[in-house]
């Protein structure tokens, strides 16, 4: 898969494959092992040394004590207080509802927004004015309006409900405005040339839209979309301001009763645990991508 | 078998250690030494070389005070509670009305660790064990109670059974010992909601997103009356322990007489008076069982 260098020399001196083609390193074979091994020494044993330097003592006991993390991880913490891992759940509950409905509402809005038809004209103006406002005004004051104000309407059932509800309402208003910008770039990515042809074929413009451009489109922007998710998995932590005890506010009340952060450190695992697979599955896809891209300009 | 037999005797003796040490300290001095106070006929003479400057007591509190404590933002005037119990335990170590000095002690730094210029500090300050390394605390001299604020015509204002109380949803502030008393006493079914500040609790409870806040007594009084619209003091909870004490320096020797004060005001029903004088108004809430 890697490109020689050579290789791509040989189709054209100043061919854009060779933005990706690598130098050869000048350490190959076992010096290049002894380089990387030191390096790697040098960093990690930094890092170690500063850990363990007797003057971080109160920085480990304030942030690493280990009786404050296994006391916040566990699912019974003495004195009542609350579990780290019960509130993960609350978290990814949330995140896994909301993505989908995400999804969705942004392939709505933003086939809406690239209509023609005059009679739809108002709804683009809506969706235009949706997505400015949705991603030009932070998602803590639109939580805020959200989880306080819609009580203080007393509307009977739609002021009642919880505060997941509420939460999740919120987030997947903001991140369908996120989402449907990114769809729409990834439909704008599928050449014009491919809705021509399907409709030549004889496909309505529905079938046009959902068997041709809406695949290749998504495709296009997968990794910018799951991106967007992992954002949408962290912001979860802003449900904290109506009350919520989710990941982020179950180890803010533990280090506010302790006086001791090491909480967060757990707290941060937890995040970890939900974005890094993601991040690491966006990255294979780009790497995929990638390479099927270059196959083909070669 | 030798083992088992240690184990028992360790037992029994652990027990008869707690009997004895619970039956000697009385409801006033949980966390502190449960030893026999010095005589106030022997502390008259002994406080004399103990206090910082020789003749008078010198009583620290903050700038400005408030009421129900203070009257008036004058300590001096013997009014209000800490005033009186104050002046109450000069009288008690034979230092006359005009012999108590009073200096002003920020409330963040009276428990900081270091030497001090007052005897006591007398300004609201809640015994805590982290606070108790740093300084000494005097026994109880005002019982901390938690209570419930609710808006009138909730269903916990007449429904409040310990079995009743679990079944609503509260609210408070992150990091409050109102919160510590929802999750350890009242233990509801519902997990309570936490906010960042006691104003976002009030928000929630006054647009009915929660059913009630745990506040200190004297807190949520002042929220039931002023704070929030058509809010109400349901009653107070039984006190788990918490309470105010006077700090001193680390060690300070005069604590033992101070207490000794204390502990003779408290059994003469004089603390009791003052209370009823001062803090009348939050005698007559109703207490209620958790």
């Amino acid at each position: 898969m890697a490109t020689q260098p050579g290789a791509a020399a040989g189709v054209s001196d100043e061919a854009p494959i060779s933005l990706y083609a690598q130098r050869p390193p000048r350490l190959r074979g076992t010096a290049g092992t002894v380089a990387s091994t030191v390096s790697t020494i040098v960093l990690v044993g930094a890092i170690v040394v500063l850990f363990l330097l007797p003057s971080s003592a109160g920085f480990r006991h304030e942030f690493f004590s280990p009786h404050y993390l296994w006391e916040s991880f566990r699912l019974h913490p003495s004195d009542y207080l609350y579990s780290v891992s019960k509130a993960f759940l609350y978290t990814v509950l949330l995140s896994v509802i909301c993505e989908p409905i995400v999804l969705v509402l942004a392939l709505a809005v933003a086939t809406l927004r690239m209509t023609t038809g005059p009679v739809l004209k108002p709804f683009r103006g809506l969706c235009i004015a949706y997505t400015d406002f949705a991603r030009g005004v932070p998602l803590i004051l639109i939580m805020l309006w959200v989880g306080f104000g819609i009580p203080e309407l007393n509307a009977g059932w739609i002021s009642s409900q919880s505060v997941f509800v509420y939460g999740g309402m919120v987030l997947v208003f903001t991140y369908t405005a996120y989402v449907s910008e990114v769809v729409r770039a990834g439909i704008y990515s599928v050449p014009r040339s491919q809705a021509s042809a399907a409709r030549s074929l004889g496909l309505s413009s529905r079938d046009t839209l959902a068997r041709v451009v809406v695949p290749q489109a998504v495709r296009n922007v997968l990794p910018a979309l799951l991106n967007d998710f992992v954002s949408l998995q962290k912001d979860t932590a802003i449900v904290s301001v109506l009350g919520a005890v989710e990941l982020t506010h179950a180890a803010q009340a533990d280090a506010s009763y302790w006086f001791n952060s090491a909480p967060y450190a757990i707290a941060a695992g937890f995040y970890l645990l939900l974005t890094v697979p993601l991040t690491r599955y966006t990255d294979r896809l780009l790497a995929k991508d990638r390479d099927r891209r270059l196959a083909g300009s070669a | 078998m030798l083992r088992p037999k240690i184990a028992l005797a360790a037992a029994v003796s652990a027990a008869a250690l707690v009997l004895a040490t619970g039956a000697s300290s009385g409801a006033v001095s949980h966390h502190r030494r449960a030893s026999t106070y010095p005589t106030l006929a022997s502390c008259k003479t002994t406080v004399q070389s103990q206090v910082k400057s020789k003749g008078s007591l010198t009583v620290a509190t903050d700038d400005p005070v408030y009421t129900p404590w203070f009257v008036n933002n004058d300590p001096s005037n013997g009014k209000g509670y800490e005033s009186a119990v104050a002046y109450g335990i000069a009288s008690k170590l034979g230092f006359a009305k005009k012999d108590v000095k009073w200096v002003t002690e920020p409330f963040d730094s009276s428990y900081e660790p270091g030497p001090k210029a007052f005897d006591f500090d007398i300004n609201e300050i809640s015994y805590t064990a982290e606070r108790a390394q740093a300084v000494t605390f005097s026994i109880s001299y005002y019982g901390v109670t938690q209570s419930i604020v609710a808006l009138k015509g909730s269903k916990i204002v007449t429904k409040h059974t310990p079995a009743e109380l679990k079944t609503y949803l509260y609210g408070d502030q992150i990091g409050t010992t109102g919160l510590t008393y929802i999750e350890s006493q009242i233990k509801p079914t519902k997990t309570p909601r936490i906010y960042n500040s006691l104003d976002l609790a009030v928000q929630a409870l006054q647009s009915k997103q929660i059913d009630a806040i745990v506040v200190d007594t004297p807190d949520g009084q002042y929220m039931a009356s002023s704070e929030v619209k058509n809010g109400v003091q349901v009653g107070q909870f039984p006190s788990t322990g918490e309470y105010y004490g006077l700090l001193f320096q680390k060690g300070d020797p005069l604590a033992a007489c101070v207490d000794s004060a204390i502990q003779s005001m408290t059994t003469s029903g004089e603390l009791t008076s003052i209370s009823k004088k001062y803090l009348g108004i939050y005698n007559s809430i109703p207490t209620i069982k958790p």
